[in-house]
C-alpha cells in the first residue's frame, strides 16, 4: 500500500542545456527583479521596520480604522488584523515618537477596557538601530554562506559537483528573495532566519543527490532515481510542513512564524527545481563529459 | 530478547528522554522551583505553566528595552603627575557649554586614564577641544562610554528595579558584531512607559535652596540658588509617605557634615527668620524662601520652612548642635516612590539613549494567545509530516519510529530548554518547527538506504547501509550547523536564539536520536 511514489523522470529526453535553461533563466529574472529593486528603491529588497527603524503599534480599539490615522502627529500606516476584531496594526516612520502615548490618549478602547489597554504590543527600532541590525544580518547571511561552500567544497573535494551544490543554494535564497519583493513580503529577522534555515535545507537535497552519483555504484539514471526518491519525499514533507505552519500562524496572526513559512514554502520549491534540474544537469555534464576530458 | 550492548543507541535515548521529561516536569527542578525568586536571569518564574520551561517576552509579555549609553570618552589622556582627578573634572567641565560638573568623569586605570562626558548633547569632538583647551593630550576621542561605566549603570539599574518591586527584570549589557555597545532591559508584565522613566532618567536628586539675595539692585530683589545636599549627603532613607501637613515626601537622615552645613546653610540664609517662615511664593520673578526638590534638572516640587524647623534649626545653631532629619517633598506619591528609589539606588553615572535603541511592549493577555496558537501551530505542523510520511512509505512500521523518534528530538530540546532555564520566546518555537524538519529529512534518508536494495535479512547488511546514509547525514548537519553559527553568535536579538536551538536540535539528532532510530529500524525488519 503506498499511496504516493516520486514518479520516475526520464532525463535521457533531454540535454543538459534544456535542463539547465529554465532554473538559470529563473535566477536571471530573479538577480533582475533585486536590481531593479535596487535603483527603485536604494535597496534590493523591501526591507521591515526592524531594519529601517519605525515603530509598530498593536492596538484594540473601537475608533474606525479610516480615522485612526488622524489620531497621531506622525504618518502612519493601519492594517487590521483579521482574527480578532477591531485590532489593527498601525506603523510609523523612525521619526515618529511617543506613539504609544498618543495611542493610549487618542484612541477609544473597546467597550470594557481602559485606556491603558489600547496598545497591545508595541516596538519600536531607531534609524540608526535598524541600519546596524541590517548590516549583522548581511554579515550573517554572507558568513552563513561561505561557510556552507567552504564545508561542501572540503567533502566532495571535486570543483563541478561542489560548484553545482554551491549554485543552487545560492538559486535557492536569491528567488525567494525576489518573489518575497514581488509578494510585498518585507525582509524581517524572521525572514532573515527563513532564508539561513533554506540554506540547510536545500543542501540537504543536493548533497544526497551528489553522493549518490559520485560515491555510489550503479549507472547514472538509476542512483539519480534512488537519490529522487528519498530527496522528493524529503522535500515534500518539509514543503507541507511549512505550508500548514504558513497557514496556520497566518490564522492566529504570528508575523514571525507566518513569514518563515512561507519563505521556506518558496525557497522548497525552487530547491526542488534547482536540484533536479540544474545541479543534475551540471553533474551529468561532470560525470560523462567533464571527467573524460 | 533485548541485548542490551547491542541497542546502547536505544538505551541512551531512553536515558536523555527520562532526564528531560524530569527537567520539564518535576517540581524543584529549572525554574518552578518556589526558591527560584534569588534567580533573576529568567523573564518569568515558571510558575504560570504545568511545566518547568520559561518564557521569554514574546510569550509572556512586558517590556525590553535596549539602548546604547549616552556620552563620549578619550583615551589615554596624559595627565601630568599629582593632578587631581576632580581638578580634571572641574577645567573640562569648564569648557563643555552642554556639561556640568556632575557629567565629567575621570578615571586612572593601571595603563591609562580616560575622561568620560556624559551628557547627549556633548560630541567626540566637544569633548577633545575641550581637553585641548584645558592642556590635556589624549589618545582618541569616541562616541560611547567605558565598559566600567556599564557595568555601573547595570548594577545601579538592577538596583532600581528591584527596589521598584519589579521582580524577575533582567538588566544586562550586549556587545554587537559592529562594535557597538548596548544596555538591555527586560522586565515582564509592566508597561512601558513606567519603565521608561524609571530607567533612562539618570535620577540625579539635588536640594536647592532658592532666596533673595542681599545686594538688591536698582530692578528688584535677585535671588539665590544655592544646591544644599546631594545623593551623598544621606545616613538613611526612609519610606516614602504621605501624611498630613507635609503631604507625599521621602524622609531622609542626613550625615554629621550635611547636617551641620545644612542647619548653618538655614540659618545664615534667613531661612530660620521671620521673613523666610512659610515664604515660598513659588512664582518665577518672585519665589520667595523655598527648598526646591530637583531631579534631573528638573523641579519637582518647592517647599516652604515651617516655623517648628525654623525654631529647631535655630536652636541647634545657638547650641553649636545641628539638625540631621530632612523630609524630601514632591507633589505627589509616586513621585515620591521614584524618588526613593533614585535616593537608594543612586543616580545613573549617563542616561540611556533611546533615540539609538529599541523598545518592545507586549500585552501579557496577547502573550498568553501567542503562547497558546504557538503551541497549536507547532503540533499541526508535525500532524502534516505525519500524514505526508505515512502516505510515502504505508508501512507504520518504518513511519511511526520515524515520528516517535522526531518528537523526541522535541522532546529532548524542551527537557534542556527547562533544565538550562533558557527563556522561550517565539524564535525558539519557529527552531523546533525547523527541529522536526530536518529530523524528519535525515530519518527519511536512514530508511530509504536501509531499505534500499533489496531485504535487510542480516545484521551486517543493515550496519553497512545504516553507515552509508550516516554520511549524508552527517555532512547535512555540518552544513546546518555551519549556516546557523553566526546568528549564534551575533547580536540579532531574536534570531539568537533560533540559531542556538537548530544547532542544538541537529546536535541532539545526529548523536541520540537518529541512532536510536536505526536501532529501531534494525530490530523490526530483521526481526522477520
Amino acid at each position: 500500500m503506498v499511496a504516493f511514489e516520486v514518479p520516475e523522470v526520464d532525463y535521457t529526453q533531454y540535454t543538459n542545456r534544456q535542463l539547465a535553461a529554465i532554473p538559470l533563466a529563473l535566477l536571471a529574472v530573479a538577480l533582475l527583479v533585486l536590481a531593479g529593486w535596487y535603483v527603485a528603491t536604494g535597496a534590493p529588497v523591501q526591507l521591515g521596520t526592524e531594519f529601517t527603524g519605525g515603530t509598530e503599534l498593536r492596538v484594540q480599539t473601537s475608533t474606525p480604522a479610516a480615522e485612526i490615522p488622524d489620531q497621531f502627529d506622525a504618518e502612519a500606516s493601519v492594517t487590521a488584523v483579521r482574527t480578532s476584531a477591531d485590532t489593527y496594526i498601525v506603523t510609523f516612520p523612525p521619526e515618529a515618537e511617543d506613539v504609544g502615548q498618543q495611542a493610549r490618549n487618542n484612541l477609544a478602547p473597546v467597550a470594557g477596557q481602559s485606556a491603558s489597554d489600547v496598545v497591545q504590543s508595541n516596538q519600536e527600532t531607531s534609524a540608526s538601530f535598524g541600519s546596524e541590525a541590517q548590516r549583522t544580518a548581511l554579515l550573517g547571511l554572507g558568513i552563513a554562506f561561505v561557510g556552507m561552500s567552504l564545508l561542501v567544497f572540503v567533502l566532495f573535494r571535486t570543483f563541478v559537483p561542489s560548484l553545482a551544490i554551491v549554485i543552487s543554494a545560492f538559486s535557492d535564497i536569491v528567488i525567494p528573495l525576489a518573489l518575497m519583493n514581488l509578494l510585498g513580503i518585507p525582509l524581517s529577522l524572521g525572514t532573515v532566519a527563513a532564508l539561513l534555515m533554506l540554506i540547510g535545507y536545500s543542501v540537504d537535497s543536493d548533497i544526497l543527490l551528489n553522493n549518490h552519483i559520485l560515491r555510489r555504484g550503479g549507472s547514472f539514471y538509476e542512483s539519480t532515481h534512488r537519490a529522487m526518491r528519498t530527496g522528493v519525499t524529503m522535500t515534500v514533507t518539509s514543503l507541507s510542513a511549512m505550508a500548514v505552519m504558513a497557514f496556520v500562524a497566518f490564522l492566529f496572526q504570528i508575523e514571525l512564524l507566518t513569514s518563515i513559512g512561507i519563505i521556506l514554502v518558496l525557497g522548497l520549491a525552487t530547491d526542488l527545481m534547482n536540484t533536479y534540474m540544474l545541479n543534475l544537469s551540471l553533474l551529468r555534464w561532470y560525470k560523462f563529459e567533464g571527467v573524460a576530458r | 530478547m533485548i541485548d542490551l550492548r547491542d541497542n546502547w543507541r536505544l538505551v541512551l535515548l531512553a536515558l536523555f528522554i527520562f532526564a528531560s521529561v524530569f527537567a520539564l516536569f518535576a517540581p524543584g527542578v529549572g525554574g518552578g522551583a518556589p526558591d527560584a525568586g534569588a534567580n533573576a536571569s529568567a523573564v518569568e518564574q515558571g510558575g504560570g505553566g504545568p511545566t518547568n520551561l520559561q518564557y521569554g517576552l514574546e510569550l509572556s509579555g512586558g517590556t525590553r528595552m535596549r539602548a546604547p549609553v549616552n556620552g563620549v570618552t578619550a583615551e589615554g589622556v596624559q595627565i601630568p603627575q599629582g593632578t587631581q582627578a576632580d581638578a580634571v573634572q572641574r577645567q573640562v567641565a569648564g569648557n563643555l557649554s552642554a556639561a556640568d560638573l556632575g557629567d565629567v568623569n575621570v578615571r586612572f586605570t593601571n595603563t591609562s586614564t580616560t575622561v568620560e562626558a556624559f551628557s547627549e548633547n556633548v560630541t567626540a569632538d566637544e569633548l577633545g577641544a575641550a581637553l585641548d583647551a584645558a592642556g590635556y593630550e589624549y589618545e582618541t576621542v569616541r562616541p560611547g562610554v567605558t565598559d566600567q561605566t556599564r557595568t555601573d549603570i547595570v548594577r545601579i539599574l538592577k538596583d532600581k528595579i528591584s527596589r521598584a518591586g519589579l521582580s524577575g527584570g533582567q538588566v544586562q549589557q550586549v556587545s554587537t558584531a559592529n562594535g557597538g555597545d548596548f544596555v538591555v532591559i527586560e522586565m515582564p508584565n509592566v508597561n512601558q512607559s513606567e519603565v521608561e522613566t524609571l530607567v533612562t532618567e539618570r535620577g540625579q536628586v539635588q536640594v536647592v535652596a532658592t532666596f533673595p539675595s542681599d545686594n538688591q539692585s536698582a530692578n528688584g530683589t535677585e535671588y539665590r540658588r544655592v544646591p544644599l545636599l546631594t545623593q551623598g549627603d544621606f545616613r538613611s532613607v526612609g519610606t516614602a509617605q504621605d501624611t498630613r501637613g507635609t503631604g507625599p515626601h521621602v524622609p531622609l537622615t542626613l550625615n554629621d557634615e550635611a547636617a551641620q552645613e545644612y542647619t548653618r546653610a538655614m540659618n545664615e540664609y534667613g531661612f530660620t527668620s521671620s521673613e523666610g517662615i512659610y515664604a515660598c511664593r513659588r512664582t518665577a520673578d518672585n519665589p520667595g524662601y523655598c527648598l526646591q526638590t530637583v531631579v534631573d534638572g528638573d523641579v519637582v516640587y518647592s517647599a516652604d520652612m515651617s516655623d517648628g524647623l525654623a525654631e529647631s534649626l535655630r536652636n541647634a545653631a545657638a547650641r553649636g548642635d545641628s539638625v540631621n532629619n530632612f523630609f524630601m517633598t514632591t507633589t505627589n506619591m509616586s513621585q515620591a516612590r521614584e524618588l526613593q528609589i533614585h535616593l537608594q539606588a543612586g543616580a545613573l553615572p549617563a542616561s540611556l539613549n533611546m533615540d539609538e535603541g529599541t523598545a518592545y511592549y507586549l500585552a501579557p493577555s496577547l502573550a498568553e494567545e501567542f503562547k497558546l496558537y504557538s503551541l497549536i501551530t507547532g503540533l499541526i505542523a508535525a500532524v502534516a509530516v505525519t500524514v505526508v510520511v505515512f502516505l510515502r512509505y504505508g508501512d507504520p512500521k518504518v513511519a511511526a519510529p520515524m515520528l516517535v523518534t522526531a518528537l523526541s528530538e522535541v522532546l529532548i530540546l524542551l527537557g534542556f530548554a527547562a533544565a538550562i532555564r533558557l527563556p522561550m520566546d517565539l524564535s525558539h518555537i519557529a527552531g523546533f518547527i525547523a527541529v522536526i524538519g530536518t529530523g524528519v529529512d535525515d530519518l527519511i534518508i536512514i530508511a530509504d538506504e536501509v531499505m534500499s536494495e533489496g531485504e535487510v535479512n542480516s545484521s551486517r547488511v543493515f550496519q553497512s547501509r545504516f553507515r552509508k546514509a550516516f554520511w549524508v547525514i552527517g555532512a547535512a548537519a555540518a552544513t546546518t550547523i555551519i549556516a546557523m553559527s553566526p546568528l549564534a553568535v551575533l547580536s540579532l536579538g531574536d534570531l539568537q536564539g533560533f540559531a542556538i536551538i537548530t544547532i542544538l536540535g541537529v546536535l541532539v539528532g545526529v548523536l541520540i536520536t537518529r541512532p536510536a532510530y536505526g536501532d529501531i529500524l534494525r530490530s523490526l525488519l530483521t526481526d522477520k
